[in-house]
């Protein structure tokens, strides 16, 4: 049995003799106990923290060239990319036993979170939003307001982690930075130990931006803590279930900015075009992925699936090649532990579905030779969007044509967030579009669903940009403020 | 109705003489003997049952143990009539859960199904709840079967009014809604006259009641050998009771003693009733600690929510109950229940699907839920 001590918070080295009490939570997993460390903390205490990570911002921070700044960014990804990174090996080991991921989920969550996070992205990512990153830096010259502009972010971002995507609470701290501003990351009791481990990365390459950064513990709906860090925050980013986005949207004072973005539905569709033959299996495989991928936790992750008839290979016939290809993917990247809950949840759905099959309609159902590891399911598209039950449970609908789904879209709109477009004929446009108009934030295709890049606009939104503040000077040539005649 | 086929009306008379052995007993080898025939039933009526026996190789010639009955999922009762004589049906009774009447769970009785089920509710009762053999008025927090016909609870309900209750018995609930009035009234008379009485219903129902006496400051203190019955926990719930604190606040409003607190696990798709120890316990004067009972008629086992596989006793899992009352649909059932065995029962820890799933996920009812 390995015993592991790891710390559930960050907090900046000069500010790290503020903390004196700990308590401990234990984590069992077959071979190994993780003791997780949580300091004892006070209203008082995040106040003086969060005023700590202001100043450090204000004398570092603040004023480091953007390009200094995503330096670093690219460098921690690419330490975390490498297989014997003690962290990522640390990181391999707590986030299985406390989530239940497989290690191998794990690794390749790692793996895609951090590959899309590298230099070149990071620059992408800054251009596509605010066209020159400079404007972070000073006044730039703008050609289209004919004067020059800069961006100011936010002095200190809340960032409240999600626990359904390991290694994703990275993508916070570096948009935070990215902004030029401090912040403070409240990870979730469900995974508490990749956020630390991220920020010690960053204060092995620059220990000076590392102390504009903290992460802490503390359970939601505590109150006191909350609201100290609510009204020390100029912008509040979160993570999580709709309720708990509602819930605290009430509770985020007025004047601070907030991204919430909470639970969403994503699906994928086929037209008969994509089911030939040819490169049936390589289809096969990319719709597992994205159906096991995060085991299926991830918002950006499909319930359903839609598949036309009339192609050469019929939607049931595509459920057989998936679920050879779902049961090749669980050997290479097995799926996680679930709760009692989830596993009586699948069973029952299953069962519903295998005896509709029995009963001799239209129905298939496919499932893992072994437990609950996968399944999927057919049937004709039956007019609503019935959300999966996760854990790498698939429904694959069948429609006569791809247009007849909108209405069943149009029901739930709101919710819908992702889906994979591979009709590939004159109509996918057109589909596109329609999309589009329902309030879709991204279409990929197969097997890319659960990474998107760094450039997306997550959630529909631009999150660097809406949380800039611009000032734009309208003087032209010269600076010490006089107009030329 | 129609006449049911002889085969049937001889395993029924056969499972009534053995329910109507009482509790006291322990024949295991007449409860096999007759799982298996009802099994055997089942399979040759049922076609859907059959098929799924079949699929996994299961036929009534090759096993030799109720345990390796099949047992199907609550849900399979949304999606499948699985009725033994579906023409015979007298009475159907609907899962509740949901706001969308396709997505209930639809259990059949016949007339021989609904008469196993009357004589369980009559042992079972005799055992657990009345061991000291009295007639009480029963108040019921529930609606009468007259306003909700497919309420099991009602139908059960209204049997021990039947079987154990005085004529001023009553059900609470009417189509207005629960007119506390009439209860307070009640608990005034009954302690003004001396007269034990039991009041029985769902589980937030006494919660609702301890509430109001706590926001008026009322306390009761009900004349000894008054009891309650509770049934159907908290699921779909906006708040939370835990055993203790609800037994306490029996206590505290109603002075029923802690003992006479019986709960009762009931589902639509189960026949018989699983009611705790503590009252027939006390009055025996037997000291073991609380648990669900099996009565002879039925049994339990934990299974493990992943494979399904039984698991020994002592392990939490899913329960899975066998009950030779369920004559009439299906013998075996897997619930979504958490729990384990105990020496002397087993105990239940609610329903696995409340709370704990993970992930980015809606259902559609919390999506409705934010919409309106």
């Amino acid at each position: 049995m390995e015993i592991i001590e790891v710390d559930a918070y960050y907090l900046p080295a000069d500010f790290r003799s503020q903390v004196n009490a700990f308590r401990t939570e234990v984590y069992q997993d077959e071979d190994i106990t993780i003791h997780l460390k949580i300091p004892q903390i006070s209203r008082p205490f995040v106040e003086a923290l969060t005023d700590h990570l202001k100043k450090r911002r204000e004398t570092y921070l603040a004023s480091l060239p953007i390009g200094k700044i995503i330096d670093v960014l690219d460098e921690a990804s690419r330490r975390w990319l490498e297989k014997d990174y003690p962290p990522r090996k640390l990181a391999l080991k707590t986030i299985p036993a406390i989530t239940h991921f497989s290690r191998e989920v794990v690794e390749a969550s790692i793996d895609v979170e951090m590959e899309s996070s590298l230099r070149e992205d990071i620059w992408r990512a800054l251009c596509s939003e605010i066209k020159n990153p400079l404007f972070l830096d000073d006044f730039q010259y703008s050609p289209e307001l004919g004067g020059y502009s800069r961006a100011f972010g936010p002095k200190l971002i809340l960032s409240i982690f999600s626990e359904n995507i390991p290694a994703l609470p990275h993508l916070l701290f570096m948009r935070s930075v990215l902004l030029k501003a401090a912040c403070l990351g409240k990870v979730a009791a469900g995974e508490p130990t990749f956020a630390p481990l991220y920020l010690k990365t960053i204060e092995e390459i620059d220990p000076e931006m590392a102390k504009s950064m903290a992460v802490l513990y503390w359970r939601g709906g505590e109150e006191e803590i909350e609201q100290a860090a609510f009204h020390q925050a100029d912008a509040v980013i979160m993570f999580g279930g709709v309720e708990a986005c509602e819930s605290l949207r009430k509770k985020i004072p007025r004047g601070v900015k907030a991204l919430l973005h909470g639970h969403k539905l994503g699906f994928g569709i086929i037209g008969r075009k994509g089911l030939g033959r040819q490169g049936l299996e390589e289809l096969a495989a990319r719709v597992a992925y994205d159906c096991s991928m995060f085991d299926q936790q991830a918002c950006l992750a499909p319930h359903i699936y839609y598949v036309e008839a009339g192609g050469e290979v019929s939607p049931q016939a595509f459920c057989r090649t998936l679920a050879e290809a779902m049961e090749r993917l669980n050997l290479k990247m097995p799926r996680g532990k679930i709760s009692p809950g989830e596993a009586s949840a699948i069973h029952q759905l299953r069962t519903k579905y295998e005896l509709r099959e029995l009963n001799n309609e239209e129905v298939l159902l496919l499932a893992s030779p072994h437990g609950t590891d996968w399944t999927i399911v057919y049937e004709k598209d039956p007019g609503t969007f019935s959300p999966s039950p996760l854990n790498r449970f698939i429904r694959i609908y069948g429609v006569e044509d791809i247009f007849q789904i909108l209405p069943s879209l149009k029901s739930i709109a709101p919710y819908l967030q992702n889906a994979a477009v591979a009709i590939g004929d004159h109509r996918e446009r057109d589909f596109i579009r329609r999309l589009g108009e329902l309030g879709l934030a991204r279409i990929t295709s197969p097997g890319k669903m659960p990474v998107p890049s760094m450039m997306w606009h997550h959630d529909g939104i631009s999150p660097l940009a809406s949380l800039l503040r611009w000032c734009d000077v309208e003087k032209k040539d010269r600076e010490d403020g006089t107009e030329k005649k | 109705m129609k006449e049911l086929p002889e085969e049937v009306l001889d395993i029924d008379q056969k499972i009534l003489s053995y329910v109507h052995r009482g509790t006291d007993h322990q024949d295991s080898e007449e409860f096999n003997r007759l799982a298996l025939r009802i099994f055997e039933l089942q399979v040759k009526y049922i076609p859907i049952y059959r098929r799924y026996c079949e699929k996994r190789g299961i036929h009534p010639e090759n096993i030799s143990s109720w345990d390796q009955i099949p047992a199907l999922p609550t849900d399979a009762f949304k999606v499948m009539e699985l009725a033994m004589l579906p023409s015979g049906t007298v009475r159907t009774f609907m899962t509740s859960g949901t706001t969308k009447p396709e997505e209930r769970g639809k259990v059949h009785y016949d007339g021989g199904g609904l008469r196993l089920m009357d004589a369980t509710i009559y042992e079972a009762a005799s055992c657990f709840l009345f061991p000291d053999n009295v007639k009480t008025t029963l108040l019921i927090i529930a609606p009468s079967p007259e306003i909700v016909p497919t309420m099991v609870m009602a139908y059960g309900m209204n049997r021990l009014i039947e079987y154990f209750g005085t004529s001023q018995s009553r059900f609470l609930i009417g189509k207005e809604g629960f007119d506390i009035k009439v209860l307070l009234d009640e608990l005034r008379r009954s302690e003004a006259e001396g007269l034990p009485i039991t009041i029985c219903g769902g589980s937030f129902g006494f919660v609702n009641v301890f509430d109001y006496c706590r926001e008026k400051g009322l306390r009761f203190k009900l004349p000894p050998g008054s009891r309650t019955l509770d049934a159907g926990g908290f699921k779909g719930k906006s708040r939370e009771v835990k055993r203790e604190e609800f037994v306490s606040d029996c206590e505290d409003f109603l002075g029923v003693a802690k003992d006479y607190c019986v709960n009762l696990l009931g589902m639509t798709e189960i026949s018989s009733q699983f009611y705790d120890n503590t009252l027939r316990n006390a009055f025996k004067g037997i000291n073991l600690p609380k648990a669900k009972i099996n009565p002879p008629w039925t049994r339990t086992l934990v299974v493990d929510p992943d494979t399904l596989a039984p698991l020994p006793p002592g392990q939490t899992g899913l329960l899975r109950h066998f009950d030779l009352a369920n004559r009439g649909h299906l013998l075996a059932i897997q619930s979504d229940d958490l729990g384990k065995i105990t020496p002397e029962g087993f105990e239940i820890y609610g329903r696995t699907r409340d709370g704990d799933a993970r992930g980015c996920s809606l259902t559609i009812d919390e999506m409705t839920q934010i919409r309106t």
